[in-house]
């Protein structure tokens, strides 16, 4: 019986370790499109913890937009609901009809998250090249909190650093928190520690940050502040904290050099 | 011919002609369809609109159809009813310093002309 007792405290420890952060995902088919890759991209959403490939489920988002040219359009109606990480998702195939850069961005409904006590909101990117023109790659979409890219979203080579501005209503956040995480669905990577799962880094006093991921593929970095506002938990009806994160989703290339 | 032939037959044409187009700002080309006519579109990386350049058009079997030049807006048209389109087009832009192309495909001209 103490045994029994012993294993099952243990596993509520192991389950309660808040080890892993989430991520609102938006993931394109590839984020430099030529026309040789045809005339359209493929868009993948979720909410999850993506080193370790774990699925929650993303409801209906509150808005679904592709900003191009400095028009922005509303897309929520053409996401068709998916299985992403084995909960659920949505997908989209969206034309590119002109070159440019394409920025896709999904406001999420909030999420309840009892073991923060607080609800979480990520206001989430990426950008998509078409057609050999990076023009556009620094737009700033205006959203209520967003990463403003210093550095190239996309085309970058592994071990080049990654640079953006943390902004909350229009204003760079002096010394905002960044958790980095890797899309880890393919590359089988392994943590040391669980504290290596996410990455941390502080962004500067003009709310610059910088990282250098160790490899190529997909990087989501979340700036993380707390909103000036609460909302109400329906079941305690207690107001709660609101935790809103600026999310951005880079693909770094693989080098391939010697 | 289908999009995929039009694409290897320019793309291993382009690979001889073109080694290296990384130069500090590129080309880039593309043309889009408005049924009767092809417009070209050629600018810098950087911005810069292209203001002059030879265009060159040419069919799925890389036989050159026609050359035009690209107005001072960077942009130069094509009459689809003035070349034989069946194949699809190859776009070809050439500033004297920079070059690059774009391909209409068949299914670029039929999806804009609904046939």
């Amino acid at each position: 019986m103490k045994q029994h007792f012993i294993a099952v405290s243990l596993a509520t420890l192991i389950a309660a370790t808040p080890a892993v952060s989430h991520y609102g995902m938006i993931i394109p088919s590839d984020p430099m499109i030529s026309q040789e890759d045809g005339r359209s991209v493929a868009l993948t959403m979720s909410f999850s913890h993506p080193f370790e490939v774990d699925g929650m489920m993303l409801e209906t988002p509150v808005s679904f937009s592709v900003t191009h040219e400095g028009t922005t359009t509303d897309l929520l109606g053409s996401l068709q609901s998916a299985t992403v990480m084995d909960e659920q998702g949505y997908t989209l195939d969206y034309r590119l009809e002109r070159p440019g850069t394409y920025i896709f961005a999904m406001e999420p409904q909030p999420y309840w998250e009892p073991a923060e006590d607080a609800f979480i909101i990520h206001y989430t990117k990426t950008y998509v090249t078409a057609y050999g023109d990076d023009e556009g790659w620094d737009t700033e979409l205006g959203l209520k909190t967003e990463i403003v890219p210093l550095s190239k979203p996309f085309g970058l080579w592994e071990h080049n650093v990654f640079q953006g501005i943390v902004k909350l209503d229009g204003a760079a956040v002096p010394y905002a928190e960044v958790e980095v995480e890797f899309l880890n669905d393919r590359a089988g990577a392994t943590a040391p520690d669980e504290l290596m799962i996410t990455q941390t880094v502080k962004a500067d006093a003009n709310g610059v940050f910088t990282y250098a991921p160790p490899s190529d593929g997909w990087w989501g970095f979340a700036a993380l502040n707390t909103a000036d506002y609460t909302l109400t938990e329906e079941g305690s009806g207690e107001e709660k904290a609101v935790e809103l994160g600026a999310v951005i989703w880079v693909h770094f290339e693989e080098w391939t050099g010697q | 011919m289908d999009g995929s032939v039009i694409r290897a037959l320019a793309l291993s044409c382009l690979a001889v002609a073109v080694p290296f187009g990384a130069a500090a700002h590129q080309l880039v080309v593309f043309a889009s369809v408005e049924c009767a006519a092809v417009t070209v579109e050629a600018k810098f990386s950087n911005g810069r609109v292209t203001q002059q350049g030879d265009v060159r058009v040419l069919d799925g079997e890389n036989n050159l159809l026609t050359t035009l030049q690209l107005g001072r807006d960077g942009t130069a048209t094509v009459p689809l009813d003035s070349v034989d389109h069946s194949g699809g087009l190859v776009i070809e832009v050439d500033t004297g310093s920079h070059d690059n192309y774009w391909i209409v495909t068949p299914e670029d001209i039929a999806r804009k002309c609904g046939s």
